[in-house]
Order: structure tokens, then C-alpha cells, then sequence
């Protein structure tokens, strides 16, 4: 009987990210009822869509023979994937409460918002980093970057309603379970440091092939991103001088990270068009 | 099977009905309710007893052989205390039996309390109750029941909130100052006047980590007195606008007419210090603190005000759990009394 049962990855990206919605969904209702949820059942619900979600990306990964990343559901499931990764590493380490119920509903955000959209999942042609795997390692390291900065943009919108609740002198609800404002703060400066590191990084081993060749990398795709990671070194430097802090730094964190979202789709078509002007072999069926 | 029981009582006066000029008059010294005790235990027909003497409660429990004798345990604290029984009787409560359980349980839960679900009576109860023990006053029924009123009281605690939120003024400014900075040890407090809510506060800021207190008086004889008694410094009162860049927490409560802290003074001080957060807790009337300070950035801004409506609504909140803690503690009641009841604890000799 058990025999006859198929694990797609397909599905097994929809049952995550229907894990991820629970786990959010009961973050919710609890602090809803004004209490405090459990971290064990925050943790075991997250750690279920993880396991999921890190089957699913492997199926899809060796349907592909490479890291999967190659068109917007991919790279959306990706960062949904860094991003709970992130959460066991930052989660318990530094016991940041509602961080788990955050992650949940950003998880939930990008692994389920991935397939409204289906022409998102198109196929692709196969070897799409030729091969290269100073390439994929880019790639991975660009988007597990995105993660910290996912991570970031989640503490900091947590500083806001905790610095909002306390400048309007609210005390009840969310406001009681939310870590405090140093705590959140202190957070965000190491997550941006070490998001930039990555993102830095990550661009070090794409300069690798870009010098060698020039004429395979969109410039579209190459300025956006240089300008993200210079948005975010600005923002660490500002923070590093003492002139971007607090509520300020917070909104500067949000808003590029929104930008480096929004960015990911202009960047994704303009090499996709790249690619189909080259003429590249036979797409993965799917 | 009544005839053969003994009753369990407790005779009382509390802060429900009694004015504190009243309460003034019923209220013992430490020795004097441990000698009432023991006079008590030595009294025929009482086998069980314990004295609650706080300031907002004076309870004697007991077991006796008749709920009679509870007229006698009136005459006698009367005559101790050279009060009119009239007077006693009329601010006075008794209940016997399941009642007095019922009452037990939820003075141990704060539910009976000024402040509901206050811990300290808790606490009062294990002290007086150890005392007793220690004296041979309690036996097997009181003894269980006090035990079993301290498990019921954690129970309704845990399961219900009506220890949830802070209900004094020092212990809210202890939750806002957590929420700012998370752990205080760190965090440097300034006291500006040596009034007593603001020493207060300090305390329970101390209680909760902070090791470093200042204080700033007009009087600087009086900032080194209370300076000393927190176990910190003290500081010329003209000097401290020049080192308010030091301190996370300010606490003011002067006698000052005039606004002490402007809005600009602020602004310059968290240029100094742009990372840090400042608590800022006006205790003064009329306040020392310019309200336009908390349009400075980084900057949270409390006076007593908005201390109090914080307290007031935490103590709502308590209140509106007080049926759902009484239930729990009704059950427990209730089986306590079967316990007794089946184990013939009760059974006159």
C-alpha cells in the first residue's frame, strides 16, 4: 500500500508551507486569547515544515541536478527554507520571544504567496549555473543572505510595535510578550553584519565568473544587486557611525529588504530573457 | 455523623469592612499574636489553633470541639486586647466548616487581598503557619489544610491571571523599564528628589538587578541619606543636568514648581548617547518632566498618570479572573473537607 504512495515535491512544498501556515495560524489565536504560546509547539511545528520543506527542495534539486534556484517559486521556497533555518540557530541561542511566530508567518508569506502566482514555477532549462559551481555557491549565498535579511526585517518590525506600544503606553496583548527594545536592537546590528558579510560573500564568488565573463551577466540583474548590497553596507556603516539607529534604522532594514524582494523578479526575467536569447537546451519537464 | 465532628473556624477582621483606625486598634505586635496562640491552644475544647496578624488582617484559625467556642475566643482576645466586644463584633467575620476552607484558600491565592492576587500574603501565611507548627499549636487537621491551601494557591495562580500584570507603581515601572532595556543590571538609574514613591521605585528597580543608583537633591544631606540607604551615590543637584548622558533610568519627584527637564535638555543629552534608550518617570506634582519630551527620539516618557491607569487596568484584569480562580479553589475546598471528613480527622475524641 505504502508502495503506491508518491512524494512530489510539488506537494511536499504544499504540505510545508501548510505547516508554516499552523504554526502561525496558532501563534496567533493564542496571543489573540492574550497568552503566551509555547515555544516546545512553536519549535515542533517549524521544525515540521523545515524537514518538509528540505525534502521537498532536494527532490526538486535532483530533478534539476543543481541547487534550485532557478526561477521565482524556487528562489521564494529557498528563502523560506534559510529563514527557519535561521530561526533554529537565533531562536534558542538568543531566546527572542514571538521570533518563532514572526518566522512562521513570513514562512507561511513566501512559501505559500508562491503559488498564487503558478507561471512563477515555470520550467527551466536544465544547468542553469553551467556547471559552475563557484556559480551555485553564489546563488546559495545570495538567498541565504536574503534570510538574514528576512530575519532582520522581522526583528525590526517587532522593535517597532514593541517602540510603538511603549511611545503610546500600551501594556497589554502583544506588547507583554515582545522582547525589549535593546534586545531587539542589539539583534538587529548583528544580523546586519552578518547579512552583509554573507551578501558580500556571495558577490566575491559571482565577481569570480563575471570577470571572465562579462557578457553572460545581465546588467539589470548585476546593478540591482550591487545597489541592494551597497543599500545594506550603507545602512551598516550609518549604524556602525551612530547616525542610522533605533526606529530609523529599523524602517532603513524594512524597506530594503522590501526592495530586495521586489527586486528579485526583475532580476529573475532579465535573466531568464538572457538565457532564452542565448538559445540554451531543452527545458525540465515538470 | 455531625454530632461526633469537630468544627474548624476562623474568626476575623479584615480590610473589607474594617477602617485602618479600627484595625489599628485590633492589631497586635508579633509577640503578642504568638502569645494569643498559645493561649488559645491552651484553652479547653480548642485542639488546633494559628494567629494571621498582618496589616490589613488579623485571623484566628482553630479547630474546636463546638462552634460555640468561638464566642469564648472573641471574649478573650477582647479582654487581651481591652477592645469592647461590641466593637469587635461589629466589623468581625466567622465562618466554620467548608466555609472556612473556602476563605483559607483564597486568602493564601491574594483573592481575599487589597491588591488581588498579591504574593505577599503567601508568604505572610508560610511564615505564621511555620511558627505555629513549630509551636506545637497546629496538629494533623490545620497542618493539612494549610498545606493544602498553598498547593490550591499556586494552582489558581498558574491557571488563572490573577497574578498576570503589575499592580503597584514601582513594580509597572519595573515591567516598562524590562521591556526598554530587558535585563537591568546594566542599567544606571537616577533619582532626582528623595521623595518616598520615587525611593520606592527605586527599590523595586534594585530588587530587579539595578546596581547603580544616584541620587540628586536639593538637600544633598538628604540625596546622601537615601543615597546610602539604596547603597549608591550621591550628586551635587546642579550638576546633574551635565550627567544625565550617564543614565538609562531617571526618576524625578521633586518639589520643583517649575519644569526641571526640558525638552531641548533631552534632545542634547540623546545626542550623546543615540543607541541607548532613556526611561523617563515624572512621580512629581506638578510634574518636573516637559511633556513635549517624548517627541524625542528614543525617548519613553511616564508620569504617574499613566503609571497608575496601567496598574488600575492590571488590577481590572485580576479582578475579572477572580471567579475562574474561586472556582478552582472551590473544588479544592470541597475535596479537602471529604479528606478530613473520611480520615475521621475531624472526629471528636
Amino acid at each position: 500500500m505504502f508502495n503506491e504512495i508518491t512524494i512530489t515535491d510539488g506537494s511536499a512544498f504544499k504540505v510545508a508551507a501548510a505547516v508554516y501556515g499552523g504554526a502561525f495560524l496558532f501563534a496567533l489565536v493564542v496571543l489573540l486569547m492574550r497568552r503566551a504560546y509555547s515555544r516546545t509547539i512553536m519549535f515542533a511545528l517549524l521544525c515540521g515544515g523545515f524537514l518538509i520543506q528540505t525534502l521537498a527542495l532536494n527532490l526538486r534539486g535532483a530533478e534539476i541536478k543543481a541547487c534550485p534556484l532557478g526561477n521565482p517559486f524556487e528562489i521564494a521556497q529557498f528563502l523560506a527554507w534559510s529563514l527557519v533555518l535561521l530561526f533554529f540557530i537565533i531562536g534558542p541561542t538568543f531566546r527572542l520571544r514571538l521570533l518563532g511566530g514572526f518566522t512562521a508567518g513570513l514562512a507561511t508569506i513566501l512559501s505559500a504567496g508562491s503559488f498564487i502566482i503558478p507561471s512563477w514555477d515555470r520550467a527551466y532549462p536544465p544547468g542553469i549555473f553551467g556547471g559552475n559551481h563557484w556559480i551555485e555557491l553564489h546563488a546559495a549565498l545570495a538567498i541565504f543572505s536574503y534570510g538574514f535579511f528576512a530575519i532582520l526585517s522581522l526583528v525590526s518590525i517587532m522593535f517597532l510595535i514593541q517602540q510603538h506600544g511603549l511611545k503610546t503606553k500600551q501594556f497589554k496583548g502583544i506588547y507583554r510578550y515582545l522582547p525589549s527594545l535593546q534586545q531587539l536592537d542589539l539583534m538587529a546590528k548583528r544580523l546586519l553584519l552578518t547579512g552583509v558579510i554573507v551578501l558580500t560573500a556571495s558577490l566575491a564568488f559571482g565577481a569570480v565568473f563575471w570577470v571572465s565573463n562579462f557578457e553572460l551577466v545581465p546588467v539589470f540583474k548585476l546593478t540591482t544587486t550591487c545597489l541592494i548590497w551597497l543599500g545594506y553596507l550603507t545602512v551598516f556603516i550609518l549604524r556602525i557611525q551612530k547616525k542610522l539607529v533605533t526606529r530609523r534604522h529599523a524602517i532603513a532594514t524594512i524597506a530594503l529588504f522590501i526592495l530586495a524582494m521586489t527586486s528579485l523578479w526583475p532580476v529573475q526575467s532579465a535573466r531568464e530573457t538572457e538565457t532564452i536569447t542565448e538559445g540554451l537546451p531543452t527545458q525540465v519537464e515538470r | 455523623m455531625s454530632e461526633v465532628l469537630e468544627s474548624l473556624f476562623v474568626l476575623g477582621t479584615s480590610h473589607h469592612a474594617t477602617p485602618l483606625e479600627v484595625r489599628e486598634r485590633f492589631a497586635l505586635t508579633q509577640s503578642q499574636a504568638l502569645n494569643l496562640q498559645k493561649l488559645l491552644h491552651q484553652h479547653e475544647g480548642i485542639r488546633e489553633c494559628l494567629v494571621l496578624n498582618t496589616c490589613n488582617r488579623l485571623e484566628i484559625y482553630g479547630i474546636a470541639d463546638c462552634i460555640e467556642r468561638v464566642e469564648e475566643i472573641r471574649g478573650l482576645f477582647c479582654d487581651k486586647q481591652k477592645v469592647s466586644e461590641e466593637l469587635f463584633s461589629q466589623y468581625a467575620y466567622c465562618h466554620s466548616n467548608l466555609a472556612m476552607l473556602q476563605h483559607v484558600l483564597e486568602v493564601s491565592a491574594g483573592l481575599d487581598s487589597q491588591m488581588v492576587g498579591e504574593t505577599e500574603i503567601l508568604g505572610q501565611l508560610k511564615q505564621t503557619y511555620a511558627a505555629a507548627h513549630d509551636a506545637d499549636c497546629t496538629g494533623k487537621v490545620l497542618n493539612r489544610l494549610f498545606e493544602k491551601s498553598f498547593q490550591a494557591a499556586k494552582e489558581a495562580r498558574t491557571q488563572t491571571g490573577i497574578t498576570r500584570g503589575q499592580v503597584s507603581i514601582g513594580n509597572v515601572v519595573v515591567d516598562l523599564a524590562s521591556r526598554i532595556f530587558g535585563k537591568l543590571n546594566g542599567s544606571r538609574v537616577l533619582l532626582l528628589g528623595s521623595g518616598e514613591v520615587s525611593e520606592k521605585t527605586a527599590q523595586a528597580l534594585k530588587s530587579r538587578g539595578v546596581g547603580d543608583i544616584t541620587v540628586s537633591s536639593r538637600t544633598f544631606e538628604n540625596a546622601h541619606k537615601l543615597a546610602h540607604s539604596l547603597g549608591g551615590a550621591a550628586i551635587h543637584f546642579e550638576d546633574f543636568t551635565a550627567q544625565l548622558e550617564h543614565f538609562d533610568i531617571i526618576i524625578s519627584s521633586t518639589a520643583a514648581p517649575n519644569t526641571l527637564l526640558h525638552k531641548e535638555v533631552i534632545a542634547l543629552t540623546m545626542k550623546q548617547r543615540p543607541e541607548r534608550p532613556c526611561f523617563l518617570i515624572d512621580l512629581a506634582m506638578p510634574r518636573d518632566v516637559d511633556p513635549a519630551v517624548e517627541e524625542v527620539e528614543n525617548v519613553y516618557l511616564y508620569n504617574l498618570d499613566d503609571l497608575s491607569s496601567i496598574a488600575n487596568e492590571n488590577l481590572e484584569a485580576r479582578k475579572a479572573e477572580i471567579e475562574n480562580a474561586r472556582e478552582i479553589l472551590r473544588k479544592h475546598a470541597w475535596n479537602l473537607w471529604l479528606q478530613l471528613r473520611r480520615r475521621e480527622l475531624m472526629l471528636k475524641a
